[in-house]
């Protein structure tokens, strides 16, 4: 397989993932606070900037923190490169230099959501409300997932883009934990009832919650929330599965047989998976969960980088 | 009372029409098909073509303009009454074809070898020698199997006074739109079962499959491990879908210049697992662009080294290079002398009667008569740097009466041929309307026998009046159906 070709599959899925990760987030958060005050209107919508990593962007174009301006910036605005609209894009981008690689249903079913996205009026569905945009992103996210699996050849090409989702959606999960916890635990003091709703929230947007009550009793606790969404063995949002899933698809690429590693980002892999395997959520949070989530973050950092260099740009020695 | 339906007032106007003998008279090729089409309602017709218009788009069929400088992605229009070509008619076009690509691809051996055909004084050198297409890089290097035009797509236009096809352009190079023919093809089965399946119509796609035959015949390292690549310019190239489509339709490699690498004289494309040895490269990137160390050196899209490879004969391309000389337009001339000098036959497609500015009593006669002349430039193509005198003002005449005096040698002038119609729908209009159309048969090479696949693109003007086809101007196309046995 050229280079370029496991280049572009790798970014495909990981596009597609942070479209469908950033509508999650959205529609969860919009709909936790139409039943809140005004108050904390600003501080629960500033962490969803600071997740994307694109406050200073964010705050030269607007001069508000609200809905309105949060939904239109990560939904819709051509100017910022992580927007929903721009995702899409660039994941129909990628997969039209591949097209001849990828299936035809594949190609059919990104460029038809292209399409529908761009069809999508910013204007009126910031008036309506982010649900029906959010639910289009994320059902076409799922859509593709469906087709590329039924459609495509399990082969290293479907490797690159596992490895691609995976990554990408241990990443999302890690910020939403860590900018959730940051806000929910240093906000001002709320009711029980509210909390408790807040949790729900954050388990809804990664489509967890009714596994949550399968594992736990309630009353919703934060920690075991952060269990679930990070140290959970099955659950497909979980950070471990994520990261379980990137070394299952390195591994397949390379050959390399468990216990061992081909490359370095197989090597930092294998240390992230294994932490997440058996460290116990109290050490974690006596430890301090920024910190810890931080370090995941910086090593998946490194994983994506290990990867390009092993097998998209390594030098040619002509 | 004859039901008319969708053509009720239609019009045959003073042209050859392909569909009708005379008003109200379906020609026999088209019986079937008119009476399918009469006896639907113009709503009917608009829902069929919208369905047809959207597999398009969704399918991401589109061609890139450049207008706007960003390079906008559109659709090339698509219209649903197809172009019908009897049986017979069919064999003598195949026959004629063949005739000429072969003829063709003597002419460019002889050019880059032994050049015979200047001794025997059928053809100057310096006309040869002066186009800008000509490769003096590739004189005396032999090509695998002796094989230049692997793949030719020939301009005809039926002449509306004799009702006769004639050729009207080479395309030697790198042609483009074959895809468009299978696809279209795809499209027509899906929205006009029907009419499949009372008209008996020759199928067409086999063409990838004997285009991949020919470039696995061409590998250095024989058939077995042959490792065949596309070369692309890339998404932003205007035909980057027929890229992928064919590349995907073979099962071969669409490779950029940037994956590729010449190591030791070896041409490789970079993996996941490290250089791999490629053999046979369909390249759709232009002569000039593919080394920038023979070429132009600006070139991002080609790879340095390239032509060392291919003058060394470690791997093969295809088209081969320098084949501009054979499609250049003065030389269009001189292509019925070609078939008789080296094939010993007489032509069986006519020319069109072709004036060189180049020679002196030509020049005269073209300037003396710009007004009613079509005038082109050698070396273009897609229908750019063209003059059509009747459809002109006297203002770009006169301009390019300088253009020709300052450089004869680049211009060539041709009588109009007032192009056949075809019936076509007029979507603002909702309704049926004549509208000028040409053909462009694919032609594949496979250095004995020539194999073109039934029919061909037609490509349809679809301004009323207009006869310029090409995409890039307003242009759009139309299925092509040969019809099976006797008419």
């Amino acid at each position: 397989m050229l280079s370029r070709i496991a280049e572009s599959l790798f970014w495909l899925a990981r596009y597609i993932e942070r479209a469908e990760g950033t509508a999650r987030i959205l529609d969860v958060n919009y709909h936790m606070l139409l039943e809140q005050s005004q108050q904390s209107y600003r501080l629960r919508w500033e962490p969803l900037i600071i997740m994307a990593g694109e406050e200073d962007r964010f705050r030269k174009l607007y001069s508000e923190v609200n809905a309105e301006n949060v939904f239109e910036f990560l939904a819709f605005r051509e100017d910022n490169p992580s927007s929903i609209v721009q995702c899409i894009s660039k994941a129909r981008e990628n997969a039209r230099t591949i097209r001849d690689r990828i299936s035809r249903e594949m190609w059919e079913d990104i460029n038809g959501l292209f399409y529908t996205v761009s069809r999508f009026v910013p204007a009126e569905e910031i008036a309506a409300g982010p649900h029906r945009f959010c639910d289009k992103i994320k059902f076409g996210g799922h859509r593709f997932h469906g087709v590329t699996d039924a459609t495509l050849p399990h082969d290293e090409g479907w490797e690159f883009l596992r490895v691609g989702w995976a990554l990408e959606r241990a990443e999302m999960t890690a910020r939403l934990v860590d900018v959730q916890y940051h806000n929910l635990l240093d906000g001002p003091p709320a009711a029980d009832a509210l909390d408790n709703h807040q949790w729900m929230a954050v388990l809804r947007s990664v489509g967890a919650y009714e596994a949550y009550h399968r594992q736990y009793h309630p009353p919703i606790e934060p920690q075991k929330v952060a269990e679930m969404l990070m140290l959970h063995p099955q659950h497909p949002h979980s950070i471990r599965f994520g990261a379980t899933e990137v070394q299952a698809g390195l591994r397949a690429v390379s050959g390399t047989g468990p216990g061992s590693y081909a490359n370095e980002a197989e090597r930092l892999t294998g240390k992230v998976v294994e932490r997440l395997r058996y460290d116990r959520i109290g050490d974690i949070f006596d430890q301090g969960l920024h910190g810890y989530l931080n370090d995941l973050l910086n090593m998946f950092g490194s994983i994506g980088d290990d990867i390009a260099r092993t097998y998209f740009y390594y030098a040619v020695v002509a | 009372m004859v039901n008319r339906g969708l053509f009720e007032g239609y019009d045959t106007g003073s042209f050859y029409d392909e569909m009708f003998s005379a008003p109200g008279q379906p020609r026999p090729q088209y019986t079937k098909l008119f009476q399918k089409l009469a006896t639907m309602a113009p709503g009917q017709f608009e829902e069929r073509r919208k369905l047809a218009d959207l597999s398009f788009l969704i399918q991401g069929i589109t061609f890139t303009v450049y207008s706007d400088g960003r390079g906008t992605e559109r659709l090339f229009p698509f219209d649903l009454i197809p172009r019908i070509l009897p049986h017979s008619e069919w064999e003598r076009i195949d026959k004629g074809l063949s005739q000429r690509v072969m003829a063709l691809n003597l002419f460019l051996q002889d050019v880059y070898g032994q050049q015979c055909i200047f001794r025997d004084r059928k053809i100057p050198r310096s006309l040869v020698y002066s186009c800008p297409h000509f490769r003096r890089e590739v004189i005396g290097v032999e090509v695998p199997r002796g094989i230049h035009t692997h793949i030719c797509g020939i301009d005809l236009v039926r002449d509306s006074k004799t009702g006769e096809f004639c050729v009207l352009e080479d395309n030697v190079r790198t042609p483009s739109g074959v895809s468009y023919v299978l696809e279209n093809r795809l499209v027509m089965t899906r929205t006009f079962p029907d009419a499949f399946q009372a008209c008996e119509v020759l199928p067409v796609n086999h063409y990838p499959a004997e285009l991949s035959r020919i470039l696995r015949s061409l590998s250095p390292r024989g058939e077995a491990e042959a490792q065949i690549v596309l070369l692309t310019p890339g998404i932003y190239n205007s035909a980057y879908f027929e890229h992928s489509f064919l590349a995907q339709q073979m099962g071969i490699e669409l490779v950029e210049g940037r994956d590729l690498i010449v190591d030791g004289g070896i041409v490789y494309m970079k993996t996941i697992r490290g250089l791999k040895r490629v053999d046979v490269i369909y390249r759709r990137v232009d002569d000039e662009f593919l080394d920038p160390l023979t070429f132009r050196a600006d070139s991002i899209l080609g790879v340095p080294g390239l032509m060392g490879a291919y003058r060394a004969g470690s791997v093969a391309l295809a088209n081969a290079v320098g084949n501009g000389v054979a499609d250049d337009k003065a030389i269009y001339a001189f292509v019925p002398e070609f078939i008789r000098y080296y094939l010993g036959e007489e032509p069986v497609l006519r020319s069109v009667e072709t004036h060189i500015c180049a020679k002196p009593d030509d020049l005269a006669y073209v300037l003396g008569h710009l007004p009613e002349l079509v005038v082109k430039a050698v070396g273009e193509s897609g229908g750019y740097g063209m003059l059509i005198g009747p459809a002109s003002d006297s203002k770009r005449i006169e301009q390019f009466r300088e253009r020709i005096r300052a450089n004869p040698r680049n211009y060539i002038a041709q009588p109009v041929i007032p192009l056949s119609r075809v019936p076509s729908y007029d979507s603002p209009d909702g309704c049926v309307a004549g509208r000028h159309v040409d053909l462009r048969p694919y032609c594949l090479y496979d250095g004995e026998k020539v194999t073109i696949v039934p029919g061909g693109l037609t490509r349809v003007a679809l301004q009323r009046g207009s006869m310029v086809v090409n995409s890039s101007q307003g242009g759009g196309s139309k299925d092509t159906w040969v019809l099976r046995g006797e008419d």
